[in-house]
């Protein structure tokens, strides 16, 4: 039981589909992706075009799937992919793609790369190729059910602080509730508020809701690392749960990358459409904000400004919710530049922060998102993912910059108008 | 102030010539700042030149005819006022011309064997029409076949011009079935200079231009790889066309008597082969710069390209198939139907292959127990 260079080429034939395969022969290498990727703007090293860094499913597809490829592999005038050329590529395709998608965004062909990227970690990751924190991440979120290591009493202990400080019961294993709330590790361990804003909101919203003992970790390292049959198994903790408390909707948190697991990979992951909704945290704010459950009193002077996730803005397509949400409760809010679909990534998405061996050039290429607040001249940075907010703190503490970074669910629990206030 | 009352003017000379015709310097000089701007040269280049031809020795020219329509002689003499490029083609020294010499038989074959006599190596060789190279009854002149007499002419040519697209690349007399063996002045001739003047017939300006930049230089113009000279064969007509925004906003007449065409939409799709033509048609123009083919509502057959005569009809678009017939694009259909079918069958068999050789992924399986 071991990972191959056999199983990892098997993989590369195997996840090249009809997109794939129209990708890269539309591709006119015209770089204008090299432009739009953060670790190319930031390093001016042109290893980083993101194209570049499919090169190993480029030529299995060649070989493999076209007609000239197969005569030249026939007559042996093309090599098969070695081990020591997906070593050297998996600082490329792990450390230097955080799958953000803006590469995608500019493609004047409509190459969606980060698709690509994300098939191709399957044959990196089973041929042995994946960073050796992306593995271990991996393995505690199998094992142990997180890939921090957390586990449900963890979680236990958490609810009894957000209840003795918010006075609200955290409802457990509720069966017919309306939804179903899974955090993030980052949520649980950093940033405990999300749970305790939550609950408040709730209460308000009146809305039923529940967390589930088995199905608590909304993270899936299978995405990042590429392995579907792993990942398949972590989403399948959460369909279970769904399934068994009959919950209408499955709030996905402040976390990016879930929330494009969940929803999107999800159902295709499973084979089958799911039998209950899938909303990011803000897409259900944004409704029940709209229905008017969710009113607030008092605005935040301080100026503010708003960083999109990739995962929850470019790839998910809520962008106008968080602007709506914030409207109601900063005095000073201010776009950065590049703001929604088009925001700079914060440069540790898709397993990036999760992988030490990046963290230097994560550092380096942090520099834009600095630039972007810069412009902006606040103090203050709100977003609506637990990751991107870690890596900012990071990033703004390398940096030596007095910038709070705060979770918009938080934000608006603090001008939550409450009947019964503790 | 006479050119002739000034010292500097040679007898013999060009200079001498324009004298005697009443030119004037400032005539003379506007000439050549025409001249240098069609060549493309730089602007300080007009004294330069404007010295060199009032200095010449009149050049010695022999202008051989063979397989051709004297169209290209009438384009060259075609001027209904008498302008400069026609008194500066009459001031070289045009020692053989058959067409428009007056003397005739003996005399004439006589004047030409005197001038490759007297100016060996140094006399200018113009060619135009195609060479048969079937039976050399085919075309003689004075009993002297087309290709003997060519290569005899060769022989002391400083250098050769192939005037018209017969000469330069076969022309109309090579077109299929091309039943007297037609060649061009460069498939026979391989060691001498060979200046390609191709259209038919040429532009006169861009022969006599092509003569002024030899007689100014000495040398023959910067040519492209098809011997053309680039200061006039270096971009399409298209790419000069005054039709260009209408094809560049895809305004295209249908039929020549359309709106479209009224309103002097492009003519592409009435198979214009102006974007494959290299020429300066809609620069230059044609009688005296009065019009050219396009501009009279009808579209480049291209006349100055190698082939244009077996280059499919004139009247269909560039883009369009000119040879492949129903059952030829409903074979190659099927064949690419069935090509692609057997490719797709093949890729569908090795991704399910792949898929079948899938062993699923645990959490052991991401480590390498080789490494």
């Amino acid at each position: 039981m071991s990972a191959t260079l056999a199983k990892g080429l098997n993989s590369f034939k195997e996840v090249i589909d009809a997109p794939i395969a129209s990708f890269f022969s539309s591709c006119v290498h015209c770089g204008l992706c090299a432009e739009a990727c953060l670790f190319y703007t930031e390093t001016g090293d042109a290893q980083f075009t993101p194209i570049h860094k499919l090169e190993p499913l480029r030529r299995v597809w060649r070989e493999e799937y076209t007609l000239l490829g197969k005569l030249g592999k026939l007559l042996g005038l093309s090599k098969p992919l070695t081990d020591a050329e997906l070593t050297e590529w998996e600082p490329l395709v792990y450390d230097s793609c955080t799958l953000c998608g803006r590469c995608a965004m500019v493609c004047p062909v409509g190459n969606d790369l980060t698709y690509m990227i994300r098939k191709l970690r399957e044959g990196m990751s089973s041929s042995g190729h994946a960073p050796e924190d992306l593995i271990g991440a991996t393995t505690r979120s199998i094992t142990i059910g997180s890939p921090m290591g957390i586990k449900w009493p963890a979680v236990l202990a958490q609810i009894k602080h957000v209840q003795a400080e918010t006075g609200i019961e955290v409802p457990v294993e509720r069966a017919g509730a309306d939804y179903l709330v899974l955090m993030s590790s980052m949520e649980i361990i950093n940033f405990p508020e999300y749970l305790s804003a939550l609950s408040r909101i709730f209460k308000q919203a009146g809305v039923t809701w529940t967390l589930a003992s088995d199905a608590f970790e909304a993270t899936n390292s299978g995405i990042q690392i590429g392995a579907s049959d792993l990942a398949r198994e972590i989403v399948s903790r959460i369909v279970v749960a769904a399934e068994r408390l009959k919950v209408k909707c499955v709030i996905s948190p402040e976390c990016g990358h879930a929330f494009t697991a969940l929803r999107w990979e999800g159902p295709n992951l499973m084979g089958k459409p799911f039998g209950f909704e899938v909303k990011h945290i803000l897409e259900v704010l944004d409704e029940l904000h709209k229905a008017g459950k969710l009113k607030t009193k008092g605005k935040d002077k301080r100026p503010l400004t708003y960083h999109d996730p990739c995962q929850i803005a470019r790839r998910g397509g809520v962008v106008e919710q968080p602007r709506r949400l914030l409207s109601e409760v900063a005095a000073d809010f201010r776009e950065m530049p590049d703001a929604g679909v088009m925001n700079w990534c914060c440069g540790g998405g898709g397993g990036v922060s999760a992988n030490s061996r990046a963290e230097p050039l994560r550092l380096q290429v942090f520099k834009h998102k600095i630039t972007q607040i810069e412009a902006t001249g606040v103090q203050t940075l709100i977003t609506a993912c637990a990751n991107c907010r870690i890596v900012m703190e990071e990033g703004l503490e390398h940096y030596h910059m007095n910038i709070e970074v705060i979770g918009l669910t938080e934000l608006l629990a603090e001008y939550l108008v409450e009947d019964n206030a503790p | 102030m006479k050119l002739a009352e000034k010292p500097d003017i040679l007898p013999g000379t060009v200079g001498e010539g324009l004298a005697q015709r009443g030119i004037c310097r400032r005539e003379f000089l506007q000439f050549c700042t025409a001249l240098t701007a069609l060549l493309a040269l730089p602007p300080t280049m007009t004294v330069a030149m404007a010295e060199a031809i009032s200095k010449a020795r009149r050049q010695s020219v022999i202008w051989l005819s063979f397989q051709e329509c004297t169209g290209c002689t009438e384009s060259i003499t075609r001027s209904h006022t008498p302008t400069l490029e026609n008194l500066i083609f009459d001031l070289i020294s045009l020692d053989y011309h058959h067409t428009l010499q007056a003397a005739s038989g003996e005399a004439a074959e006589h004047a030409r064997e005197l001038a490759m006599k007297d100016n060996f190596g140094k006399y200018l060789l113009i060619v135009d029409g195609a060479i048969p190279m079937g039976n050399p009854g085919f075309s003689t002149i004075a009993g002297i076949s087309n290709y003997d007499m060519l290569m005899e002419a060769a022989k002391g040519a400083a250098a050769i011009v192939a005037v018209g697209t017969c000469a330069t690349f076969g022309g109309i007399p090579k077109a299929d079935p091309n039943p007297t063996g037609a060649v061009a002045v460069s498939d026979i001739i391989k060691d001498k200079p060979i200046i390609n003047v191709p259209g038919c017939p040429p532009i006169p300006v861009v022969m006599t231009g092509v003569l002024a930049h030899f007689l100014t230089f000495g040398s023959i113009p910067e040519l492209d790889s098809l011997g053309r000279p680039k200061s006039f064969y270096g971009e399409t007509i298209h790419d000069h066309c005054y039709r260009r925004p209408f094809y560049d906003q895809g305004k295209f007449a249908q039929t020549f008597d359309d709106d479209a065409a009224r309103q002097g939409w492009c003519l592409f799709k009435l198979g214009c082969k102006g974007p494959v033509t290299y020429n300066v048609c809609a620069t230059t123009k044609w009688n005296d710069g009065t019009s050219f083919p396009i501009q009279s509502g009808h579209g480049c057959i291209g006349c100055s390209e190698p082939n244009f005569w077996d280059a499919g009809p004139l009247y269909e678009a560039l883009s369009m198939p000119i040879s492949a017939t129903a059952s030829m694009l409903g074979t190659a259909a099927a064949v690419g139907t069935a090509a692609g079918a057997a490719i797709t069958w093949h890729n569908r068999s090795t991704k399910a292959a792949a898929k079948a050789a899938h062993e699923k992924v645990t959490v052991q399986e991401l480590i390498r127990e080789d490494k």
